[in-house]
């Protein structure tokens, strides 16, 4: 079937209709690094979703674009071409897949829906204090109370929860099973009573992540995705559609043109010959392990689609270019560092410093020590690589 | 089961290559006195000949085997995975790539009586007084150094840079040629020729003007990409070694393998090891798609391996600790080997600085 495909002419209309209806403000946010909000998102995926693209990653059925995964990997990559902002994913590439392989009817109706228009807004209730990358650790309790949940606990790193309508929540139902074993996911939505959201401040100045306390916060049964204490699987079944993440290379290798634009605009004068230079250099370094990700990656999406396995590929992407990624950052920081780091927060200011043309930049460097860090850590995915390696 | 690497273009090729660059690697070592080792290179230079190798590349009509630039990669990579000390992306694809239009040559090039040095046109010290140069009177001067030579080699093709572009086969015994014989890091044959007033006769002269410059040119990026496959190939293998020497060397009642700061350092060896897979693949597979060479992926692609290749290499020294330090294993030969490839074919800044100045044309 996918032989019938012509992946030119698809790849042709997906840019003509990114430079033509992607509102220029939009493009600009991405462009300049400021931060994406729902504000910015929210027009975006209501074009996307009137134009029938709201889901490229969902079957037809439910409203998705039944497009294959090359497919899928053209649209991604030419939306990072243009500045397009990436979709925002909780929603769309978290729980939306999880609901239409486990939810009920009824949860279909009542929450695809919204996901796809955009009216909707989610985040993620995984991580707690005391859980994570070892996330079966969690302890926020869910106990039943008839046709309800009382739940009581912690959530950390809850990115977007202030803008968000819903979380989608891994709680633990029971003590008694194995750690993984009893574990929920639960839809909560974050107007109940009980709900507290406080901001995480963050080294980037940015406000992405919340701590999200639930006291005694009652959530109806009728919310539960699948089976109590079916919570892991659906979760290791949402982590298993984010292995390919790594394969779009494209939003690094905009980030390494835009840096390269930056070298030439800030030190284009004699006095700074000598310093882009050796920026440059550094950058074309980056941009040779982007390109070999980016090869990588093809085989990755070419390996899923012949249905071959993964194997290393997915931790060989995350650790590679996260790292790469972070070198793109470093000459970033490198170019204005100077200038700008030491005016980085105004005393008399809660964010970063807004007078400052490209502040952006080093909030930009700040955020980018994230990425070895979340997805599972460097040191994480070495674990994993070295243990395939050795064969234990 | 621990890492098996996937060859990079598998099949009997790259098996037949791969085993006998073992032999020869393995043959080498027990061998003392540097006119043994030359006798045992010479001998089995003679040997692929005679299986066909340096025939691979040039077309059927010339009695070759009219192979694709995928059947150089299948004997480049497994030459590379062997440790095969023997110059093959010259001998297998440059020279017959830039000797393709002198039927009256393959002959002798195919059956291995023609053991050809190739001399590029970077190959000079000093740009001012050493470059080769043709004098009017048609005589040769010039010096260049750290060139790969086959065992007793027969002629020398030099490419002529500058103002007037030319490609030379000079007779290796012409008067006014002398050489001073090297081992390389990676152990293998190299010389320092020097030109004092050769008489450059008519008929030494392939060719002459842009075209061959470009076709020179071309004929260096198809080196440096074979030098690719061959060094992915043995960092691979390399790989696979050290994680076996890892697995059994025991220290403390442990074996090494169960230290984490060991595991990590060789899961970083594999990613760049796949990144640069990544790399050469893709390069491999634009040249085989279009006319001429991709010099962009091809550039890309030799960059990697100076940064991936020579963290590999390193890496895997460090592993073996004192062992590393020795030329008893084929694991540490083949870690040399890598670090040579750096400099073959134009090293990471050569290749650098050719992608930068096209980025600031582009500009």
């Amino acid at each position: 079937m996918s032989a019938a495909i012509d992946y030119e002419a698809f790849r042709t209309e997906v840019r003509a209709f990114a430079e033509t209806r992607c509102p220029p403000e939009i493009r600009a946010v991405v462009a300049t690094y400021r931060k994406l909000s729902r504000k910015v998102w929210y027009p975006w995926q209501r074009i996307l979703f009137e134009h029938g693209w709201g889901a490229p990653g969902w079957p037809k059925q439910y409203g998705g674009t039944g497009w294959d995964l090359k497919q899928r990997h053209i649209f991604d990559e030419v939306m990072a071409e243009c500045d397009c902002p990436p979709q925002y994913h909780h929603g769309l590439r978290h729980i939306g897949p999880v609901i239409i392989e486990y939810g009920s009817e009824e949860q279909k109706g009542r929450f695809l829906p919204g996901i796809l228009s955009g009216e909707d807004w989610w985040c993620q209730g995984y991580s707690e204090p005391g859980a994570g990358s070892d996330l079966a650790s969690l302890r926020t309790a869910a106990r039943r109370e008839g046709d309800e949940y009382v739940v009581e606990g912690q959530k950390t790193w809850t990115s977007h929860a202030h803008e968000a309508d819903w979380m989608y929540t891994l709680v633990r139902t029971s003590k008694e099973a194995k750690k993984q074993q009893g574990i929920s996911l639960l839809l909560i939505p974050l107007n109940a009573p009980g709900i507290t959201i406080r901001p995480i401040r963050t080294i980037d100045g940015w406000h992405h992540v919340n701590e999200v306390f639930l006291d005694q916060v009652r959530v109806p049964v009728a919310n539960r995705v699948g089976e109590e204490g079916g919570g892991w699987t659906y979760g290791k079944f949402l982590l298993e559609r984010e292995r390919l993440g790594g394969a779009n290379v494209a939003p690094a290798l905009r980030n390494l043109q835009r840096t390269r634009e930056l070298l030439a605009r800030e030190l284009g004068g004699e006095r700074h010959r000598l310093k882009r230079a050796m920026l440059e250099e550094r950058l074309l370094l980056a941009e040779a392990e982007l390109r070999g990700a980016q090869a990588l990656g093809q085989e990755a999406i070419a390996a899923v689609m012949e249905g071959r396995p993964l194997g290393l590929l997915p931790s060989v992407l995350k650790l590679g270019t996260s790292v790469t990624f972070q070198h793109v950052a470093e000459v970033a920081l490198d170019a204005v560092g100077e200038r700008l780091a030491p005016r980085f927060r105004p005393t008399d200011a809660a964010g970063p410093n807004a007078e400052a043309p490209g502040i952006e930049w080093v909030q930009n460097y700040m955020y980018s020590r994230v990425r070895t860090i979340y997805g599972g850590s460097s040191e994480v995915q070495k674990n994993v690589i070295a243990k395939q390696l050795f064969g234990s | 089961m621990p890492f098996t690497a996937t060859p990079i273009v598998a099949g009997d090729a790259f098996d037949q290559a791969s085993r006998i660059g073992e032999e020869v690697d393995r043959q080498l070592a027990l061998i003392d006195d540097p006119a043994g080792q030359h006798a045992c290179l010479r001998r089995h230079w003679d040997s692929l000949a005679s299986l066909g190798w340096l025939a691979v590349a040039m077309p059927e009509e010339a009695g070759g085997a009219g192979g694709t630039l995928s059947d150089l990669a299948a004997l480049a990579g497994g030459a590379g995975r062997g440790g095969l000390p023997l110059p093959i992306a010259s001998a297998c694809g440059v020279i017959p790539y830039l000797l393709a239009d002198q039927p009256a040559l393959l002959p002798g090039l195919a059956e291995g009586q023609h053991r050809i040095v190739f001399i590029p046109a970077e190959a000079a010290v000093d740009d001012t007084t050493d470059v080769p140069r043709l004098a009017p009177d048609g005589s040769l001067t010039g010096a260049v150094v750290g060139i790969e030579t086959p065992p007793d080699p027969t002629h020398l093709l030099l490419v002529l840079a500058g103002a007037e572009p030319a490609l030379l086969l000079l007779p290796a015994d012409a008067p006014g040629i002398s050489a001073r014989h090297y081992l390389r890091i990676d152990g293998r044959p190299s010389a320092d020729w020097r030109f004092t007033g050769v008489a450059v006769e008519p008929g030494w002269i392939l060719g002459r003007g842009e075209a061959v410059a470009r076709r020179a040119a071309e004929a260096r990026d198809l080196g440096a990409l074979l030098t690719c496959v061959e060094a992915v190939s043995a960092a691979g293998a390399l790989l696979e070694q050290t994680i076996d020497y890892l697995l059994n060397r025991m220290q403390f009642g442990v074996a090494l393998a169960s230290h984490q700061a060991l595991r990590h350092r060789v899961a970083e060896m594999y990613v760049e090891y796949e990144n640069l897979r990544g790399l050469v693949l893709q390069a491999l597979r634009a040249a085989g798609a279009g006319d001429g060479m991709p010099w962009r992926e091809i550039a890309f692609a030799k960059l990697r391996l100076g940064e991936a290749g020579r963290f590999i290499a390193q890496s895997a020294i460090q592993c073996h600790g004192g062992m590393g330090m020795t030329e008893a294993l084929p694991a540490i030969r083949l870690a040399r080997r890598i670090m040579m490839a750096e400099f073959e074919f134009g090293d990471r800044t050569f290749h650098a600085q050719r992608l930068l100045e096209a980025g600031r044309r582009a500009a």
